[in-house]
């Protein structure tokens, strides 16, 4: 059974069509890359799989970990295992970084009919989580995401998701913005989660991720539409010839 | 157009006044003219008095009886001054040096005078000052804080306002606080409901704070379904003197609260902080007002509202700058969340600028949720109560954290988390 599986879908928000018949299964073990220009629909897509009120789906289905994606509130494909990255992670001031960290941390288990971590041993490994993405323990006592550079907030999302360990992670542009040595840390961090049990969607403009961590399939989405579907070379290509010649051949 | 005093109001005219006795009679003629503000007077848009002109409110008989409020703030080593249905209960025994502390009927007229006194005086003009002039007419009972120059007063000071007690009563409290130069000291206002009477009370504190002094004023209005509370607190500065407010109010049917502070020292700095969280049919309304009649002052004023239910949050903040304060700096913000479709908040800022060269900045924002926010917590398994809850706490938080006193910051952080667990338990209800 795939990880992921999206049929047929469509989605609009405010009336207007946005995404028009995306077909995409996601195995287990499986690293996919989404391409594509600004504002073909890629972080629609990210939206409507993590159930943000306000886009309407008019047709298709999705199921993730047999489970119908689409009946599930947005905390409930949370706790069963999906992560969504954000492009542009939320500043809240009033919320402490760590706080949101247990309290995430605890909603999973919770699902899972765990106890509540204690507090000695979620310290530790919340601490041995951020000095792997070689950031400063004075994170976690700040708000989230609150005054950070936008480096600092993507490393925030990987950090999140080493913690969460989800099923499916999908990382919404958490390579763009960074520099080169933050680069390599979030790279570190999406291949420590790379594995035989989990599902990996990395949306990127950028083949410089995609050298780091290789995907086993690209895809091409246009206008609401995976356009093209490819193993990793289809990535070289994009970056050597723009999408131009693609979008012709599709056509 | 304002309104008629009330008969009943009329009649409650007290021949003898805490007031020097020219001071209240010119007080009781002008209070009948005055009236009671009404909705036209523009400093009285959206707050209205009609619960006060339909109250049919007397003077307090005097309880005597041993009311104790039922919350106990976190303070070390409280001076208590209870004030039940307005009337005072006497000075605690044990003062510290440097503090004395005496009922405003046993003051000397020199002291009187300076309580009926306040700087800035108000003007006739202004309809506001009808409940002043009221106060004047009215007061027969309050107190006198002195703090003699130097003092460092470690303990407390807390005005209990314990209202309600008994069957629609009325109060016209009047206090005092002096603070000496270089001396320092802490008023805390416990404002509480002890009974399910109406009540309402009419308050006015007159401070003035000298050179180099420091005073920290904090006003907590914790509870009450029916009280009305019009209360004013004037402030004037010295040099280098601070004024640090912080004013958080949780219940009342009707609260109108008016700061008046003249910063007229060069050096002299003023904060105001401010949460109200209006909800049910609550009116929580501040207004105030900045002065800065000296060079080389400075002002940070930051307010904000949470208005539930069909709750509303009246924001109005005053910023005058005269024209011979130069160098001057003010701040002000005012943020303002609405939880409902039936909560109103309006907010308003207003800058008077007569001199060139100052720095003044002033914003007000009013808005829902953020759902961004919201969509971000709960993609990350929060529920949807609780990611709400979290936001909203997170919103009030930032003017809590700004309570000097670290224990009594921690015990209302645990208030007002309370107080929004109490919104998701009737929403579960509603469901
Ligand atoms: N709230 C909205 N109302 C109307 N149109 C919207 C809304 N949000 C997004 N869109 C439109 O949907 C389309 C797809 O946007 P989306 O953000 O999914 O693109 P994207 O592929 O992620 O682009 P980028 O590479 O710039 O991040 C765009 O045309 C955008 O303008
Ligand atoms: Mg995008």
């Amino acid at each position: 059974m795939a990880l992921l599986e999206i049929k047929n879908l469509h989605a609009e928000i405010d009336g207007k069509e946005i995404l028009r018949g995306i077909n995409l299964t996601i195995n287990a073990g499986e690293v996919h890359a989404i391409m594509g220009p600004n504002g073909s629909g890629k972080s629609t897509l990210c939206h409507v799989l993590g159930g943000r009120d306000g886009y309407e789906v008019t047709q298709g289905t999705i199921t993730f970990d047999g489970h119908d994606l689409l009946e599930m509130e947005t905390e409930e494909r949370a706790v069963a295992g999906m992560l969504l990255g954000f492009q542009h992670p939320v500043e809240i001031p009033g919320v402490k970084n760590i706080y949101l960290l247990k309290e995430s941390l605890n909603a999973k288990r919770e699902a899972q009919g765990l106890d509540e971590v204690d507090t000695f041993t979620f310290m530790k490994q919340v601490r041995e989580l951020v000095a792997s993405m070689d950031m400063d323990d004075a994170f976690l006592h700040r708000g989230v995401n609150a005054g950070f550079s936008g480096g600092e907030k993507k490393r925030n999302e990987i950090l999140q998701m080493l913690l969460l360990e989800p099923k499916l992670a999908l990382l919404d542009e958490t390579d763009s913005g960074l520099d080169i040595d933050a680069l390599k840390v979030v790279s570190e961090g999406i291949n420590r989660m790379r594995g035989e049990e989990r599902g990996i969607i990395l949306v990127t403009h950028y083949q410089r991720l995609l050298n780091y961590v290789e995907p086993d399939f690209v895809h091409v989405l246009y206008q609401g539409k995976i356009i093209k579907s490819g193993d990793k070379s289809l990535a070289h290509r994009l970056e050597a010839e723009g999408y131009q010649e693609i979008l012709e051949e599709a056509s | 157009m304002r309104k008629e005093l009330p008969d009943w109001l009329k009649t409650a005219m007290p021949e003898t006044a805490a007031a020097p006795e020219a001071i209240a009679r010119t007080a009781r003629e002008q209070a009948e003219t005055l009236g009671l503000p009404g909705l036209r007077d523009e400093e009285w848009r959206w707050t209205n008095l009609r619960a006060i002109q339909r109250g049919q409110f007397s003077a307090p008989i005097g309880v005597g009886a041993d009311i104790e409020p039922s919350i106990r703030l976190p303070l070390d080593n409280p001076l208590r001054l209870r004030f039940i249905d307005g009337v005072f209960e006497g000075v605690p025994n044990e003062i510290p040096e440097g503090l004395t502390l005496s009922a405003l009927a046993d003051a000397d007229e020199d002291t009187r005078q300076a309580a009926f006194s306040p700087t800035p005086a108000p003007s006739v003009e202004n309809p506001n000052d009808a409940l002043v002039t009221l106060n004047t007419a009215m007061a027969r009972e309050g107190v006198v804080i002195d703090v003699a120059a130097n003092a460092v007063i470690e303990r407390p000071i807390v005005i209990e306002w314990l209202d309600g007690a008994t069957e629609s009563v009325m109060s016209h409290p009047r206090v005092l606080v002096r603070l000496g130069q270089s001396s320092s000291a802490t008023l805390i206002e416990h404002i509480e409901t002890v009974g399910e009477q109406p009540s309402w009370r009419n308050s006015v504190i007159v401070s003035s704070i000298a050179a180099n002094a420091a005073l920290t004023h904090i006003a907590l209005g914790l509870d009450g379904a029916r009280r009305l509370a019009t209360e004013r607190t004037f402030v004037s500065l010295e040099r280098d003197a601070r004024y640090h407010s912080h004013n958080v109010q949780l219940g009342g049917q009707m609260i109108r609260r008016e700061y008046d502070i003249h910063v007229g020292g060069s050096g002299a700095h003023v904060d105001l902080i401010g949460l109200m969280m209006p909800r049910g049919k609550q009116v929580l309304d501040t207004h105030t007002r900045i002065t800065h009649a000296a060079a080389d002052t400075t002002s940070n004023e930051h307010y904000r509202t949470i208005a539930d239910d069909a709750g509303r949050g009246i924001f109005k903040g005053r910023i005058l700058i005269e024209e011979d304060a130069q160098r001057i700096q003010a701040y002000q913000s005012s943020n303002n969340l609405i939880l409902s479709d039936n909560a109103e908040i309006d907010a308003k800022p207003e800058l008077e600028i007569y001199a060139d060269d100052v720095s003044c900045s002033h914003g007000a924002t009013i808005g829902r949720l953020d759902e961004e926010a919201l969509f971000y917590l709960r993609s990350r398994g929060l529920q949807l109560d609780e990611a709400r809850g979290l936001l909203i706490a997170g919103f009030a938080q930032e003017v809590v954290d700004e309570i000097p006193l670290v224990e009594l910051r921690d015990w209302l952080t645990e208030r007002v988390e309370q107080r929004l667990g109490e919104r998701d338990t009737a929403d579960d209800e509603k469901a």
